[in-house]
């Protein structure tokens, strides 16, 4: 059985790519971000919703 | 998840030396106050997660595993005391040892390892629930909303999502606040270059054309368009340049500046009033001033707290989640103070920014160079600079605004007092210079234009990408929440229903009717009942104090479903039986049977009774089950069995102490007479203060027994059944001839005998009557499961049976024919 905390990050995830305000690239960071097994810090999340995507220009 | 198999216990807690076999099965551990049934728990408990919760949390301050869970007389001595726990990974199918010793609670031995094995080992050490004593199921009910939603969330592991949706609304907060300064510095940047283009606005034919008028004069080609790579002195060589500043613009630099200067006294000034009232209302309210430093210093320890330990007086808590729970509700109280925090907040912005646009006017007069402005001038503007971006730092605090207190009263700009004269002097020396030529100009004012407008375009490139930043993060926050808030109502519907279910099924003769309502609302968790109908009301407002009980017992069952579903696979219940009333006790074991029949419960009980109906319900069996009969400090618990309390008895009869073997025999007695008579429905003459003694009790038995035996013969008959009504014969003759061979008349009947004066037998003549007695209480177990008779149903009992159904006599008769 998923964890209470899975479940809701997958909601979670499925909501950002339905809404495609978000890059793909980003919403993999963020599931990577999810599942890594530390404590979540803003200044991670920061750093993804501020990198330029992959091939955008900088 | 797990299963015990076995455990041995080592000089922890009040246990010496212990050895138990759970058969990965429900077990029951029997015993009264200060037996030591707790500390097998507690030991338990220790080998699986490191921890003991009697020794950590609320209420134990003082006390740590390190020094209080080895047995007393090995607290020098920690070593000698360990844990070793045999346990089945139901997950990957594996048995492992762990040995945990009370020295090092953090680095269990564990054999075999692997990997897996880790992996699985550290899901069940973080999960102490597991473990619920008695004390703790209150805190499922008794306590007021925030705080049970407190407890709640800790044992559902909601604080982790908690910290997601921390981190990702701190991002949030971060990025809106670098895109506002983002903004702030486009408009200063932009202005910049409208000053010094001398243009109302930024249009590209209108910045074309003064431009052009430029480029023409120097021979340079027209720019025809403005894209984003246009460089307005395109085609200008260093060398053609000569001067480095353009008069016009430098002018007009000095201009901004003493128009910033005169006018910083009136900047950003009615948020610098509301920001000083804040600070006043806080001076006059030390309460006040308290709950915000409070909120600071709670906000700022969240974001160190890295374990169970508090970071600031390294209390160890139970977990980090209780930790963060507690710091979550405090800050969750102080409503006034986040109000006047939020103030205090967005008027520090404001300011912060008037602040920033003024950095950036000194910044352009800085770009000047100290050749041009001279060393007083250009210190000042540096000073002031450093000055404006400190003030900014600090702003960016509720500590800070409010050390920032006195400067702000003074007038936050903090004009250096020599400024507005350094400027007029430099603005008379820069009008005494002989004007540019008409090329210097227009090379100059290209040269300063694209400084500035590469300035603008960069400022503008960041705000796009923090406006970017701060839109996914804002999205990404919303989404969490709605991901949060749909599966946590789902949630507690789930809990709330299995909740309500399980309470049903223990009481299902008074309350079958009963529903409860788990109300979420900002950080609390309503919980109301319903009592017969007459509606919902808090736990407390009706119920008894054993109801609540079992409604503690009964939430705790739903809450760990829900966390770990068909991996519920153990549960350490510390006399939490007790909390459901004696009425209802058979259900309660039919809720264990029939709602968690992969669970193994390991039950603890200072009730031998109740101990006993577990086993004629089916929980446990005389192999899954024990009880102590007593305990020492030097032998820790005393094991009664079945079969070693004659091997007590028979121990102190061969070393001729009379006295203790007549005092366990006596025990043992009373202890069997009352459950049989429990068991058998045997008519008991009422005592209203319940004090039966074994006088009231073993005659009565027998005669229920004899009657019941006389049922069962009497069905045998009506069906014809003659090996079963010889077998009712040969048990009634059986149990006559034990009666008369024990003497309960004469030694159960007299009181005067019954309390004493076993003790002051002889060990020949005493020997004699435990044989008979053993024989007689024999007749009444299996042979099989070692289980009491007992009749079922209980009411209008239909067979006489033990648990295994080896015995298992009809006691329905055939209905005659009409």
């Amino acid at each position: 059985m998923a964890t209470l905390q899975q479940q809701i990050a997958d909601k979670f995830l499925t909501r950002l790519a339905e809404s495609k305000e978000i890059s793909a690239e980003k919403i993999e960071k963020l599931k990577l971000a999810l599942s890594a097994n530390k404590k979540p810090k803003a200044e991670d999340y920061i750093k993804i919703f501020s990198e330029p995507d992959h091939g955008e220009l900088k | 998840m797990i299963k015990l198999e076995s455990v041995h216990i080592e000089e922890v807690r009040g246990i010496k030396s212990l050895d138990l076999d759970f058969h990965q099965s429900t077990f029951a551990i029997s015993g009264p106050n200060g037996s030591g049934k707790s500390g097998v728990i507690d030991a338990i408990e220790f080998a699986l997660t490191g921890q003991i919760s009697r020794l950590m949390g609320r209420g134990t301050k003082g006390l740590s595993v390190a020094e209080h869970g080895p047995h007393v007389d090995k607290v020098k001595f920690p070593d000698a005391s360990f844990v070793r726990v045999k346990v089945l990974l139901t997950d990957l199918g594996k048995s492992v040892t762990i040995t945990r010793k009370l020295k090092a609670p953090a680095k269990p031995v564990v054999e075999p390892t692997d990997a897996k094995i880790q992996s699985a080992l550290a899901e069940v050490a973080a999960h102490p629930e597991v473990a619920l004593s008695r004390r703790e199921i209150l805190r499922f009910i008794l306590v007021e909303p925030a705080k049970r939603s407190e407890e709640i969330q800790t044992i559902l592991k909601l604080d982790d999502i908690g910290q997601v949706r921390g981190a990702l609304n701190g991002a949030q907060n971060k990025l809106l606040t670098a895109h506002k300064t983002a903004i702030a510095q486009v408009k200063s940047n932009r202005d910049s270059l409208l000053v010094h283009l001398q243009l109302p606005s930024l249009k590209a034919e209108v910045v074309l054309a003064a431009v052009n008028q430029r480029r023409e004069l120097l021979g340079l080609a027209v720019l025809t368009e403005l894209t984003s790579d246009t460089k307005l002195d395109d085609g200008l060589t260093t060398a053609a340049t000569g001067e480095a500043f353009n008069k016009q613009s430098v002018l007009r630099d000095l201009k901004s500046a003493s128009d910033a200067v005169h006018g910083a006294k009136d900047a950003a000034k009615v948020e610098c009033a509301e920001i000083l009232l804040d600070i006043e209302k806080l001076k006059v309210d030390p309460e006040l001033l308290a709950a915000v430093q409070r909120r600071t210093f709670i906000e700022k320890g969240l974001q160190l707290v890295d374990g169970p330990e508090c970071p600031l007086c390294d209390h160890a808590w139970k977990s980090e989640a209780m930790l963060r729970a507690h710091l979550d509700a405090k800050l969750a109280k102080s409503k006034e103070a986040q109000k006047i925090q939020s103030a205090l907040m967005a008027n520090a912005g404001v300011v912060s920014q008037s602040a920033l646009r003024i950095a950036s006017i000194v910044a352009n007069m800085q770009r000047l160079g100290t050749a041009l402005l001279g060393t007083e001038l250009s210190q000042s503007l540096t000073k002031w600079k450093a000055d404006l971006d400190s003030l900014r730092s600090g702003l960016s605090s509720v500590e800070g605004i409010i050390g920032s207190r006195a400067r702000l009263e003074a007038g936050w700009p903090s004009v250096p007092a020599v400024m507005a004269k350094q400027l007029d002097a430099m603005t008379k020396k820069i009008n005494a210079m002989p004007d540019q030529t008409s090329t210097v100009d227009a090379q100059t004012f290209l040269t300063t234009a694209q400084l500035r407008l590469a300035d603008y375009r960069e400022a503008m490139r960041k705000e796009k990408a923090s406006e970017i930043a701060a839109a996914a993060a804002k999205l990404a926050y919303d989404a969490y929440c709605h991901a949060l808030e749909t599966e946590l109502n789902t949630l507690y519907d789930e809990v709330q229903k299995d909740f309500s279910k399980f309470y049903r099924l223990v009481n299902d003769d008074d309350e079958a009717g009963f529903t409860a309502k788990l109300t979420p609302d900002e950080g609390s968790l309503g919980l109301d009942v319903n009592f017969y109908d007459r509606g919902l009301f808090p736990p407390a407002a009706y119920h008894s104090e054993g109801h609540q009980d079992g409604m503690g017992v009964c939430l705790y069952l739903a809450l760990m479903k829900r966390l770990f579903g068909k991996r519920f696979t153990l549960a350490l219940l510390d006399d939490v039986v007790m909390s459901v009333d004696s009425g209802h006790r058979y259900q309660f074991c039919k809720l264990l049977k029939t709602e968690f029949p992969e669970t193994q419960f390991i039950i603890t009980t200072h009730d031998r009774l109740w101990a006993e109906q577990m086993k004629s319900a089916g929980l446990v069996t005389g192999k899954t089950s024990v009880a102590f009969h007593s305990w020492t400090i030097d032998s820790g618990p005393m094991v009664e069995s079945n079969v070693e309390i004659w091997q007590e008895i028979d121990k102190a009869l061969a070393k001729g102490n009379v006295e203790a073997a007549a005092g366990a025999l006596r025990r043992h007695l009373e202890f069997v007479s009352t459950h049989l008579a429990d068991q058998l429905g045997a008519t008991v003459s009422f005592r209203a203060d319940a004090g039966y003694e074994l006088g009231d009790l073993l005659p009565a038995v027998l005669r229920r027994t004899k009657e019941l035996y006389g049922k069962a013969a009497e069905s045998a008959q009506s069906w014809g059944n003659t090996s079963a009504k010889t077998v009712c014969a040969s048990r009634k003759d059986s149990l006559a001839a034990l009666n008369g061979a024990a003497g309960v008349e004469q030694w159960a009947v007299n009181k005067a005998v019954h309390y004493n004066q076993w003790a002051n037998f002889g060990k020949k003549d005493f020997a004699p009557v435990v044989t008979a007695f053993k024989s007689l209480v024999t007749h009444f177990q299996c042979d099989a499961c070692q289980g009491f008779l007992y009749v079922s149903p209980r009411g209008r009992p239909e067979t006489l049976r033990c648990p295994c159904s080896i015995v298992n006599m009809n006691l329905a008769s055939k209905p005659k024919a009409t």
